[in-house]
């Protein structure tokens, strides 16, 4: 089992609760999509696996390691295993496409020759060779998704967590970014995948957890989602 | 720190050093003025506790003897008086030696045996307290010895030295704690501009895995560097102009200006660690905010 949410509840100092009671698992290896309007909670819960935020009550394990008893030092070896993909990018507008890859894997204090072989290899897997020298803001939408994606790979994490990763893009080129994340997710590496775009779940015919003012409100294996 | 790292802290830090140019350049001008102010207070102080140890150590009790006591009477006052706890030195003065220092300050046109007879004054002691603030003690004891029949140690002035000398170092600890404090709070406020000019990518590299330390140590490398070049210029100014006082002036209310090379140069280098300090130290409380991800 690779993420374990126990009865978790989050609510914020300002009073707001944005989890309420969520327990579920998610198996090594699975594709999973988290549905709900906003403000239903998904970000919330993305925040809470790699402990952006802590939970106000219950027990969270990732790896079979409580996070929500993790010492401050070790955080960022955990986040080390996680993958994150954002709606807007989040590409540093000053380094290339190479860099900003390159960057993901300096920050954690890989050596020039590990990066000298990942890079290229991430790039490839995206399909963004040619595009190397490129800055963020000569590329398509998708494609600095693309590099968004790559760089949440380079560090080889067990889970990608991608967090509305299609809503700035159009159907297409979503579509293809969806593909994308497939691929990765045959490769191995478990696939978390917050989103509101309904084709897409569709189309995907994946397991769907539903949120709904906090709480999970379903739990179905392909495709199928309440609201 | 490894040192492939080390390489890309450096880099990182002269990077938004030279992003920031012009913030950089007004930090680095606030640290050197406030050191120079800094310097300058401490110059200040250091000199004027010379001169306060120098009048503190002219403070001394004078003990006037009977007239007829004879010289082996005279020694054995003597030998009482060293016999006191915190007694330095003990000097006789005869009369004839006084009154020779008494004709020479009126001056030659004045012949002051001619105007009072025969010679006034008794013999004395000048007693020098190893510490200036025990004379007022030392000079009860004194008194209290057989053969002495006053003792002078310039009651009421003393003590009001003693406030005036006491009030001056509280001042100017107090004056330089309020300027290095402003040098800090200048210092953490260019690096926390610095910071929050990049704080979408510190909050990626939090999200990626990065340390907290690994973030931390470009923006050190920052404020230490603004804060050494800046006490740098200062020292250089400081010592330019304090050297040319030395050399000009070379005393002030008719003592020496402190000019010994080994106490100068161990100001200018402390001068120069505070300058990292502060950088440290501003930087310190600028960035754990940012790291709270």
């Amino acid at each position: 089992m690779l993420v374990q949410f126990y009865n978790v509840s989050k609510k914020y100092d300002n009073g707001v609760i944005a989890l309420n009671d969520v327990s579920l698992k998610i198996d090594r290896g699975e594709f999973l999509f988290l549905m709900g309007q906003s403000g239903a909670g998904k970000s919330t819960l993305v925040k809470l696996l790699f402990r952006e935020e802590l939970p106000t009550r219950g027990q969270i394990f990732v790896a079979s390691r409580s996070i929500v008893r993790m010492k401050r030092s070790d955080i960022p070896k955990l986040r080390r295993n996680i993958g994150i993909i954002f709606q807007d990018f989040k590409l540093l507008e000053t380094k290339t496409v190479k860099e900003n890859i390159a960057f993901a894997m300096q920050v954690v204090g890989a050596s020039k020759k590990d990066m000298q072989v990942r890079v290229p290899e991430v790039i490839k897997m995206v399909g963004l060779q040619g595009r190397e020298d490129s800055f963020p803001s000569q590329l398509s939408g998708g494609e600095q998704q693309r590099v968004g994606i790559a760089r949440a790979l380079a560090n080889r994490p067990l889970v990608l967590i991608a967090d509305e990763p299609t809503g700035n893009l159009d159907l297409e080129t979503a579509q293809e970014i969806m593909q994308l994340l497939y691929d990765i997710n045959r490769l191995g590496t478990t696939v978390i995948m917050a989103t509101h775009a309904r084709e897409l779940v569709k189309a995907a015919n994946k397991r769907v957890i539903t949120l709904d003012k906090g709480k999970l409100v379903s739990d179905m294996p392909s495709g199928e989602y309440l609201l | 720190m490894k040192p492939a790292n080390a390489i890309y802290f450096i880099r990182e830090a002269a990077q938004s050093l030279s992003r920031n140019r012009v913030l950089s350049f007004a930090t680095i001008t606030t640290v050197a003025v406030s050191i120079l102010i800094l310097g300058i207070a401490l110059l200040m102080t250091i000199n004027a506790g010379n001169i306060m140890n120098r009048l503190e150590s002219d403070v001394q009790v004078i003990a006037f003897l009977d007239k007829n006591l004879n010289s082996s009477e005279i020694s054995a006052v003597k030998r009482n008086i060293e016999k006191i706890d915190g007694v330095k030195s003990v000097k006789f003065v005869s009369r004839d030696e006084a009154l020779k220092k008494l004709q020479e300050s009126y001056g030659k046109d004045y012949d002051l045996k001619a105007t009072i007879g025969k010679n006034p004054l008794p013999n004395t002691f000048d007693v020098k307290a190893k510490d200036p603030h025990q004379v007022a003690v030392i000079a009860t004891k004194i008194n209290k010895i057989n053969g002495v029949y006053k003792v002078n140690y310039g009651q009421g002035v003393v003590e009001r030295l003693f406030q005036v000398t006491r009030w001056v170092r509280v001042v100017s600890i107090a004056f330089i704690i309020l300027l290095a404090a402003g040098a800090v709070f200048l210092i953490a406020t260019t690096i926390r501009l610095a910071i929050f000019a990049r704080r979408k990518e510190i909050y990626l590299m939090k999200l990626i895995g990065a340390t907290d330390w690994f973030v931390r140590w470009p923006f050190f490398i920052e404020g230490m560097f603004m804060g050494i070049s800046g006490s740098l210029i200062a020292v250089l100014l400081l010592a330019l102009g304090y050297n040319s006082l030395v050399s000009r002036i070379g005393t002030i209310f008719f003592m020496p200006l402190v000019s010994d090379p080994h106490l100068l140069s161990q100001l200018y280098l402390s001068l120069i660690g505070i300058g990292a300090l502060l950088g440290m130290l501003g930087t310190y409380i600028s960035i754990n905010r940012f790291l709270k991800v």
